[in-house]
């Protein structure tokens, strides 16, 4: 299907559902305080804004804070617009309206090339109309995709704006003083004349004045966006108190322990549990069915999580493979490259013609390149606590995605989705894994013997890593041709990989995946938004569909497709007998936002300057999210094996909210990303995933992680993603620079020499 | 465990290996009742409800269960309790207190270590464990001593928040981006 096509079936599809969406009023996302009923002591001053008797202030969350610093960042707006201390600002689990949905994340989704976002053609504007709409109307709550404070960033400083234009107008009413006479300061509001009064005591008055002309505060005036505030979320993380999903402690409440066939997408045959249910604490075996995408197993239940763990270990199990045959990574390889040669695949960039500069070019370049399968090894072990009682459900998860676990709890349990109760703990890391709903399933089903009382499902770490949703397994070929002057003419990439986001569609909202899986941005995302002006470009993907669980895996596309075209552009300067730097400096002389980031690394870590023997530089430069970041990475060779000591990064995302979480991501970034480049592979034979536990899915630990150095590029746009931007450019600008150390180039990941 | 009466009795009678023991955890005498080989992991989380202390890995690769057994950092997801009767240990809740926090507490909030937090009970409990044998360590001191994984990479404001606890420096907290 060429591109266009989509759009207008893109289009048509939503075209239904379009329907009614004019009578929505505008601001129509801050909302009415009759969302969000106040306790005792509060006043709701909109949908997203509760004021307390004391005057401090309540925002609705509906974000889930897995590390990225959502709890402080977006706080951070609104105690801005309020002016009242960051202190001052806490948050409580938002409901399920659609105001709280996740419009940005949506949006992101626009297969257009970042060039077009800023050109703005009418396309790009109707496809934007379109979706905007379409995520409105859905209000999926999620967080993922580097989105939650581009989503919060207009609707959290309107909203808590609105909300002081009430204030400050109740003070007006009652002194019978001129508005525009008043000031607050710390969430007191004054008139020089004498009086005061604090929030609290405006806020029922206010709840019933209109706020009149609602401003944003202009940048200047600032206090708070833009400062290193500490996280709201620090002092409970540092004595033990924050409670994570596996935290929950419930009167009465059970653990159950799982085992889910070996085999991914097999299932349990005879299950010979007599034995291991006489063992001391356990109480029952459940079995589960292959819930949301994931394979089907049993689940053990009983007093303690470790005897529940032992008991299911116990039980004998004649496991069967899944009816369509074992799945295999290395075939599955084998299986991408001849998808690469034999389909055509999805057309997702084109600009001149590559077919017309490769036939009159002077030299060309073309290799293959691979990525392995991944997973994410989110420290704490997938787990949720359920209560299945009187015809309701009750859930304690540490989810990226709250409704979606709430939809699924009722049709597991057969209830309406109004009778599901869901609480968002911390995430001990997401990562995307937490975008999935499956182990919420299987801890509803397995609450639904439990006779009302509260089970906790936790998997073991072998589960958590045999039974992830996979990043796929990604190969592409990558080609240029120079011009007969020897200068850079054309670059064609060709990609063949599983989609992920259909895939998501079908395990979480079955109502919205078509018959046919629409073309997946996230598979090209990192090929064919490149800045680099090469005058003829061809970019295509070929969908495939191999039966692994895919997911999707911090930085998603962009996490392998980086690593591709970072590497390959440095394979075109090696060609040219260029500098890295210089070829890329010349590729980007018309994307000035681009050009800036990439100076500010090279600056910043002396590129060009002499290291200590043994060490070369690599750079890479990269584009998601919304956000620029370019890396320079300083590597070594220990024992013949890759050190990275330090690596300097310059980001442009937009304007900073908070410049010290900014500098955490870009150090988690890399981290992240190191660990992959260096050591990262999901095997997967006859069927069983190959890698267990942290012994053979080793991590980067402190003693080789690399020193990191944040710099960013001043900016007044909105904000962009600051979560994964960091992720890609890594392993390329490692790769990169283990060239320049061993005049090796390696095209797959994990980098091994 | 919390099984009271005849049910108790019944529990013993057909259970005869579980074990009854007190523990000295955070300067508490604790009575636990609990098969020998269940690891101090889960006696804590389970039968104590005290849930500081984290599951990671069940195999004492990641750290995140990292207490204190006589001073030494201890890996109690595979620490079986049998092993501990007259031994003190400490857990992170009792690392501080609200009005008094641990050094390493206060300088893990001065550098902002800690991002998702899952795995951070488990650092400080094996940095508290360096400091007291080590009380200015060297950065090959903290690189031997500090083998807990961290999903999140906090791995350098951790070697940083470390040296501040010790005095070695106050650190380079990030302020502005450059």
């Amino acid at each position: 299907m060429k591109r266009r096509t989509w759009l207008l079936s893109a289009a048509g599809a939503a075209g239904a559902l379009i329907v009614g969406w004019g009578v929505l009023p505008p601001r129509s996302r801050t909302g009415s305080g009759r969302l969000w009923p106040p306790a005792e002591g509060q006043v709701a001053l909109n949908g997203w804004i509760k004021i307390r008797s004391d005057g401090s202030v309540l925002l609705a969350m509906p974000r889930s804070e897995m590390g990225q610093g959502v709890h402080t960042a977006l706080p951070m707006l609104v105690a801005e617009e309020l002016d009242v201390p960051l202190s001052r600002v806490h948050i409580e689990q938002a409901g399920a309206d659609t105001i709280y949905g996740n419009v940005a994340m949506l949006m992101a989704g626009l297969p257009f090339h970042p060039f077009e976002f800023e050109e703005r053609p009418a396309k790009v504007q109707a496809g934007e109309w379109v979706v905007s709409k379409l995520a409105r109307e859905l209000g999926i709550n999620a967080t993922g995709g580097s989105s939650s404070v581009a989503d919060a960033w207009m609707v959290l400083r309107t909203a808590a704006a609105t909300a002081r234009a009430s204030l400050l107008g109740a003070a007006s009413l009652q002194w019978r003083l001129p508005v525009d006479e008043l000031t607050v300061r710390d969430g007191v509001v004054l008139h020089a004349s004498g009086p005061s009064a604090h929030y609290g005591a405006l806020a029922r008055f206010a709840a019933a004045t209109p706020p009149g002309t609602v401003r944003l505060k202009e940048r200047k005036d600032w206090k708070i966006i833009g400062q290193s505030e500490p996280r709201k979320d620090v002092p409970a993380k540092v004595d033990g108190t924050a409670q994570f999903g596996l935290d929950v402690r419930l009167p009465g409440m059970l653990y159950a322990a799982i085992r889910l066939c070996p085999m991914l997408g097999g299932a349990p045959g005879a299950i010979n549990a007599g034995a291991a249910l006489s063992m001391p604490g356990v109480e029952r075996l459940v079995r589960l069915p292959a819930y949301a995408g994931s394979t089907a197993g049993f689940a053990m239940v009983g007093k303690s999580w470790w005897q529940v763990q032992q008991a299911a270990l116990a039980v004998p199990v004649n496991w069967q493979q899944r009816p369509a045959g074992a799945l295999d990574s290395r075939q599955i390889g084998r299986e991408l490259e001849e998808a690469l040669q034999r389909e055509e695949g999805f057309v997702f960039y084109e600009q001149g013609s590559v077919a017309q500069a490769e036939a009159g070019a002077s030299r060309k370049l073309e290799a293959l390149y691979r990525a392995p399968y991944l997973a994410h090894a989110t420290l704490e072990p997938m787990n949720c606590t359920a209560q299945v009682k009187d015809g309701k459900v009750f859930l304690w998860a540490p989810t990226q995605v709250p409704q979606m676990g709430a939809a699924i709890a009722a049709r597991v349990a057969n209830v309406p989705v109004e009778d599901v109760n869901i609480t968002v703990t911390l995430l001990g890391g997401g990562f995307g894994r937490r975008l999935e709903v499956d182990y919420i399933a299987q801890a509803v089903r397995v609450a639904m013997d439990c006779a009302g009382r509260p089970v906790q499902l936790i998997w073991s770490r072998e589960e958590d890593m045999t039974h992830d949703f996979y990043r796929p397994m990604h190969v592409v070929r990558l080609a240029a041709a120079l011009d007969a002057q020897g200068g850079p003419a054309s670059l064609r990439i060709k990609s063949a990989g599983d989609a992920i986001s259909p895939r998501w569609l079908e395990r979480g909202i079955p109502a919205l995946a078509g018959p046919v899986d629409m073309p997946d941005k996230t598979t090209a995302e990192g090929l064919f938004d490149l800045p680099y002006g090469f005058a003829h470009q061809h970019m295509s993907h070929v969908a495939t569909r191999k039966n692994v669980p895919v997911g999707f895996w911090r930085s998603v596309g962009h996490s392998h497709n980086a690593f591709f075209s970072e590497s390959f552009i440095d394979e075109l300067a090696f060609e040219m007998q260029q500098d890295p730097l210089a070829l890329r400096r010349q590729l980007l002389k018309d994307a000035p936002r681009y050009l800036a980031v990439l100076d500010l690394a090279a600056n910043q870590a002396g590129w060009g300057s002499k290291l200590p023997a043994g060490q070369a530089r690599g750079i890479a430069l990269h584009e998601s999210f919304g956000s620029i970041v370019a890396q320079v990475a300083e590597v070594s060779l220990l024992d013949g094996q890759p050190r990275v000591h330090r690596v300097v990064c310059a980001i442009d995302c937009g304007t900073v909210i908070n410049p010290g979480i900014v500098a955490q991501q870009m150090e988690s970034s890399v981290v992240f990303a190191l660990t992959a480049a260096l050591y990262g592979k999901v095997d997967i034979e006859k069927g069983v995933v190959q890698q267990k536990n942290f012994p053979d899915y080793p991590m980067l630990r402190l003693a080789q992680a690399p020193l990191v150095q944040t710099h960013g590029v001043p900016s007044t746009r909105p904000p962009g993603g600051v979560g994964e931007p960091g992720v890609p450019p890594l392993a390329p600008a490692v790769a990169n620079a283990l060239f320049s150390l061993t005049g090796k180039r390696l095209r797959s990941l994990p980098l091994t020499l | 465990m919390d099984i009271s009466g005849g049910e108790a009795a019944e529990a013993i009678a057909r259970h005869h290996w579980k074990l009854f023991m007190e523990l000295q955890i955070n300067s508490q005498a604790v009575q636990v009742e609990a098969d020998p080989a269940m690891p101090l992991l889960w006696v804590l989380r389970d039968l104590l409800n005290m849930t500081g202390t984290k599951f990671g890995c069940g195999v004492a690769a990641c750290g995140a269960c990292t207490v204190r057994v006589d001073g030494q950092a201890v890996r109690s997801c595979v620490m079986p309790v049998s092993m501990l009767a007259g031994k003190t240990i400490q857990t992170i809740e009792a690392l501080g207190t609200p009005a008094k926090p641990h050094v390493l507490q206060q300088a893990w909030i001065a550098e902002q270590v800690p991002q998702c937090g899952y795995c951070q009970s488990g650092m400080l409990m094996a940095a508290a464990a360096l400091l007291e044998k080590t009380p200015k360590p060297t950065d090959a001191d903290i690189d031997a001593a500090m083998t807990n994984i961290c999903r999140c990479g906090t791995y350098q404001r951790v070697r940083l928040a470390i040296k501040r606890a010790a005095g070695l420096g106050p650190g380079k907290p990030v302020k502005k981006l450059a």
